[in-house]
């Protein structure tokens, strides 16, 4: 079944297992589930964020959508193509952006590895070095595109993979923590490149680690946890699915149980998670709307001589950590 | 942007790929060493030991110097491209391209026979110049065209075994150990005729073994090789050369679907 025109980006129960070995004379087999039956879809025009901890099964979701990792089982299809079996196609279309230090050819120039990888991506002869000139442009390599790469600094090797990605001028995106090292000045002209790029009609596929640079760059947001998504919205979706738009932070030195039931009731008041913080208390209080006071949490703990409370908005990181804890191993 | 098709785009890979590889040894000086300087002092060792033997030893130990030098060059710097890949993290960016590997590796290889036979024309050049004459070859035409074909055999020799390198990232340990395996049982070092009967059938898989003959009998008076003679030798050749670049094209469409089945290709 094919992928409906509007979604560039739609997966079927995708698994992915890794299986190895490890010792040599007493071997030990391992089995890793990365994927456990992923059911997604992208539009077109949008900034898709995927997040989720260390071992979540981004990279390999991702690597699975580029054409890089065969799905052990499911289906996937970008750009309506599927992604085992239209593989050369698909990869002309879309660009991948993998992060880090690595990937590039240090003893050659910026230029050179661009070249390079425009032959191999078949960018037209008579558009292949005026191409290299408009990416390297766009990422602001100019100067620096005749030295070799091994004297870049992170930002720039991570502009020139942002670069390379883009020399075939794909449809599709996927970013990979582009941000990942980098220092704020880096990362925010990296968002600034991706934003420019989404107006001018890319759609692009992020994961990242950084709640903030998702909250700020992404229509939608799906989270990864332990191989599955555990939700798929916008921010403001996200909010409400997680209890409320407000959280209230609560520390005091042991809370009843009669209290905690108390809050609960509160008619506003959605999850609330419980910690210990040193010798305090802290409970989290997710709550929708406008209603609830600070004196009203107050009066429903009569008991707290030494109470602080913090009223501040739900971010994304509250939405992600409620999201993840919650979910079962 | 639509790229051209894959046939269209297999030739021009290869241009790309050859260039990076050119490049990177350029800018690289360290593979003189293997490449150039090695071969040279190992065929002046070889010609001073077999000097007072006669023209014809010498021009055995000449030759078998050169062909080490080709051959250790196609193998290792071959394999070390692939391995390059590994270490620098562009397998997998190389492989997410639309361009079929087969013709990454081939453009490497490509470039690695023509340093191959570059560092041969060199040990020549030196010995040459070095002691005062050329080395007497008996048919110096077919010499040249039997060295182009060596290069060819090589070449596709590597290119089966550069797939062991896209397919794991221990393949360095079998290129250590077929590195010096190759040198013999191929008739590098001397001809395969001079070997325990049982490694012939070995020796026989190889098409730079018929190739080298077939160079034997082009070049040294009197030789007494493989019974069925120079133009046997040169079908022969000829014939496992097209063999071993079939293996190659199947071999790399599996192990380019191994490393995405596995998820290995950002291994090193």
């Amino acid at each position: 079944m094919p992928a409906p025109s509007d979604a560039i980006i739609r997966t079927q129960n995708l698994r992915r297992v890794y299986e190895s070995r490890k010792g040599f004379l007493f071997q030990e087999h391992v089995r890793v589930e990365a994927l456990r039956g992923v059911d997604l879809e992208v539009d077109r025009g949008e900034i898709f964020g995927l997040l989720g901890p260390n071992g979540a099964g981004k990279t390999t979701l991702t690597k699975i959508l580029a054409t890089l990792l065969l799905p052990s089982s499911g289906r996937a299809w970008v750009l309506g193509l599927d992604v085992t079996r239209d593989v050369t196609r698909l990869r002309s279309r879309i660009g991948l952006v993998l992060g880090g230090e690595r990937g590039l050819y240090n003893r050659v120039s910026a230029r050179e590895n661009l070249r390079y990888f425009a032959d191999l991506y078949g960018v037209p002869l008579d558009r292949r070095d005026r191409r290299i000139q408009e990416v390297l442009d766009l990422v602001e390599l100019s100067e620096a595109a005749d030295r070799r790469v091994e004297e870049f600094s992170r930002g720039m090797k991570q502009r020139l993979h942002l670069a390379r990605g883009l020399l075939h001028e794909p449809e599709l995106l996927f970013l990979d923590e582009p941000t990942i090292g980098l220092d704020p000045k880096s990362a925010r002209q990296m968002r600034h490149l991706v934003r420019g790029l989404v107006a001018q009609g890319v759609s692009v596929f992020l994961t990242t680690h950084y709640m903030f640079e998702a909250e700020e760059l992404c229509h939608r947001i799906a989270i990864l946890s332990r191989g599955r998504l555990v939700a798929r919205d916008t921010v403001a979706g996200l909010r409400s699915l997680v209890g409320g738009d407000r959280t209230f932070e609560v520390e005091g030195y042991g809370f009843e149980d009669e209290e905690v039931r108390r809050l609960k009731s509160l008619p506003s008041v959605g999850r609330i998670v419980e910690e210990d913080f040193g010798p305090r208390e802290r409970l989290t209080l997710r709550v929708r709307g406008e209603e609830l006071t600070v004196d009203q949490v107050r009066a429903a703990l009569p008991s707290q001589r030494d109470l602080f409370i913090r009223e501040r908005r739900t971010t994304l990181e509250d939405i992600y950590l409620d999201l993840v804890e919650e979910e079962p191993a | 942007m639509t790229p051209p098709g894959p046939r269209l785009l297999g030739p021009r890979v290869l241009g790309a790929s050859f260039r990076l590889a050119a490049l990177t040894f350029v800018a690289d000086p360290q593979w003189l060493v293997p490449s150039i300087v090695a071969p040279v002092v190992f065929a002046l060792a070889a010609y001073v030991m077999y000097a007072g033997s006669g023209g014809v030893l010498v021009l055995y130990a000449v030759l078998g110097a050169g062909m080490m030098s080709m051959w250790g060059q196609t193998l290792y710097g071959s394999g070390w491209a692939v391995g390059q890949d590994r270490y620098l993290g562009t397998l997998e960016p190389v492989l997410g391209a639309p361009a079929s590997y087969l013709w990454v590796v081939a453009g490497r290889v490509l470039w690695n026979t023509i340093l191959g036979l570059l560092g041969g024309g060199i040990v020549y050049a030196v010995i040459a110049t070095t002691y005062g004459r050329a080395l007497p070859l008996q048919h110096p035409v077919e010499f040249v065209g039997l060295f182009v074909l060596i290069i060819g055999t090589l070449a596709a020799v590597g290119l089966v075994l550069t797939a062991t390198f896209v397919f794991t990232r221990y393949a360095g340990f079998i290129q250590n150990i077929g590195e010096f395996a190759f040198y013999v049982v191929s008739g590098c070092m001397f001809p395969v005729i001079l070997l325990p009967f049982w490694v012939t059938p070995v020796s026989l898989i190889f098409p730079a073994t018929w190739a080298l003959d077939a160079l034997r009998y082009a070049s040294i008076p009197g030789y007494g090789g493989l019974p069925w003679g120079f133009t046997a030798d040169l079908a022969g050749a000829l014939g496992l050369t097209l063999v071993y670049l079939a293996i190659a094209g199947t071999l790399f469409h599996r192990v380019e679907r191994h490393v995405l089945s596995a998820g290995t290709a950002d291994e090193y």
